[in-house]
């Protein structure tokens, strides 16, 4: 199993334990995650909103490197899902937008030629590698241990275009969550934003919309597990900025299969984690 | 007392209902139900997207255009989702950015990112530093992107100069 793997410059250049946990349970489960030469950022889910066929233009020189290599991609962020997907179906099912952008792209040497898909790396462990091999390849337990998931928005929305899970009854990451024996608990606010995009125009709202979850979790978990870059960030941060002591540890979700899988807590980058995943590590058993 | 709608406003109205995704905006029946499942909306008072949607209607651009109201929607697709009558509110705050940018206007945060992304070919300055760190961890030097080749894409339709042009 081989993928072209789209990082994205957050995860890149903020959170080297997503992608290391991410790079080393897929080793463990034998997918080969190459890296595509000369991709840069996805054009991020502001561009889109602000002009439609540069977004396009700008995603699309992406999908093309991935197409070069004639490999689907895998993401790891819910903003790089979102742009790339949305770009990609647009430019699959409308010969006319293109045709547009590829006389735009040929600035850049490129061509999109519509030969590939765009997958979020927990859809791939769940669709493409299957929950029972998974299963087989974890010999620990984190039985007892109450996991929250955050699915984030643009893994699932807008659903015609991401189709992906029920945005309004999400599944995959609760699923991979029982994988570990972990217990995947519902929560009131489960399904809402963690308002990353707004902390640029007003942090406040950020950390308020965050704590609001950080605080539910609390009263019904021990840890929380996300699958973006922009929503761990928003739940470690505003535990760190408004909190004396934070006491949620935040996890990507490649980190807790790994370390149900029994690989190395350093080579999960669990050190990289600001708030103390103690409470979890002290669950492991076998 | 009548409401007169002014050509000006009609045709304001028509740009926004021009965009992909905003086109059924008259639709809109006024029920709620995307300001009372908005997430910004719970914890900012100016922030109402029946308000949004009933002002584009009537073409009060100005009152749209103010501060940073364009700004606080998250994309978050909770209003796109929850619609009765697929409005797609979301769509019409994309479509008022879009038409508030081609004017000149552009929040200064925004502007920076965009100019960014064209010359860094990230949002981050991704560099040798950032690569030793990388390397520290195990990881691989992050790509190299083609930054002349984003900028040209950028360039190309027009977008990169707008932004370079745009004032507050």
């Amino acid at each position: 199993m081989k993928y072209a793997f789209f990082v994205g410059c957050t995860t890149l250049s903020r959170l080297p334990g997503y992608e290391k946990s991410a790079r080393k349970v897929a080793e463990n489960l034998g997918i080969e995650l190459l890296d595509m030469p000369g991709s840069g950022c996805c054009g991020t889910t502001y561009l889109e909103t602000l002009d439609h066929r540069t977004g396009l233009a700008v995603a699309a020189r992406n999908i093309a490197i991935a197409e070069e290599m004639g490999l689907d991609i895998v993401t790891i962020c819910n903003g790089c899902t979102e742009v790339l997907t949305k770009a990609n179906r647009e430019l699959k099912e409308n010969q006319k937008l293109r045709a547009e952008v590829n006389e735009v792209l040929a600035e850049a040497g490129k061509e999109f030629k519509g030969t590939v898909e765009v997958k979020h790396y927990v859809r791939v462990l769940k669709e493409d590698v299957g929950l029972d091999v998974i299963r087989e390849k974890i010999p620990k337990s984190l039985t007892g241990l109450r996991v929250a998931s955050h699915y984030g928005c643009h893994m699932l929305k807008p659903r015609e275009i991401l189709m992906s899970d029920d945005p309004e009854n999400p599944t995959v990451l609760d699923d991979l969550v029982a994988t570990t024996g972990a217990e995947p608990i519902d929560y009131p606010n489960k399904l809402e934003c963690c308002a990353g995009p707004v902390m640029g125009v007003r942090e406040n709202v950020t950390w308020s919309i965050g704590l609001d979850k950080v605080e539910t979790v609390k009263l019904y978990g021990d840890a929380l597990v996300t699958a973006c870059p922009f929503c761990y960030l928003t739940y470690e941060r505003c535990q760190l900025m408004q909190e004396e002591n934070p006491e949620l540890p935040v996890l990507h979700i490649p980190q807790l299969l790994g370390l149900a899988m029994g690989l190395d807590e350093d080579e999960l980058g669990i050190g990289h984690n600001k708030v103390s995943s103690t409470c979890v590590l002290e669950r492991l058993e076998g | 007392m009548t409401i007169t709608v002014s050509r000006e406003a009609k045709d304001f109205r028509r740009k926004v209902m021009e965009t992909p995704g905003a086109e059924k905006l008259m639709r809109c029946y006024q029920c709620g139900t995307c300001t009372a499942d908005c997430p910004i909306a719970k914890r900012v008072p100016e922030f109402r997207p029946r308000q949004i949607a009933r002002l584009v209607m009537y073409g009060q651009k100005e009152r749209l255009m103010e501060g940073d109201l364009l700004y606080l929607c998250a994309g978050c697709y909770t209003c796109y989702e929850h619609c009765p009558q697929e409005v797609h509110v979301s769509e019409v705050v994309s479509a008022l950015r879009k038409i508030s940018l081609d004017e000149g206007h552009l929040l200064p945060g925004f502007k920076a990112l965009m100019e960014g992304v064209a010359e860094m070919g990230y949002i981050y300055e991704i560099d040798e530093f950032e690569n030793e760190m990388r390397e520290d961890d195990g990881l691989p030097p992050a790509p190299t992107p083609d930054t002349d080749g984003i900028e040209a894409v950028m360039r190309a339709t027009g977008f990169l100069g707008k932004v370079e042009a745009s004032k507050r």
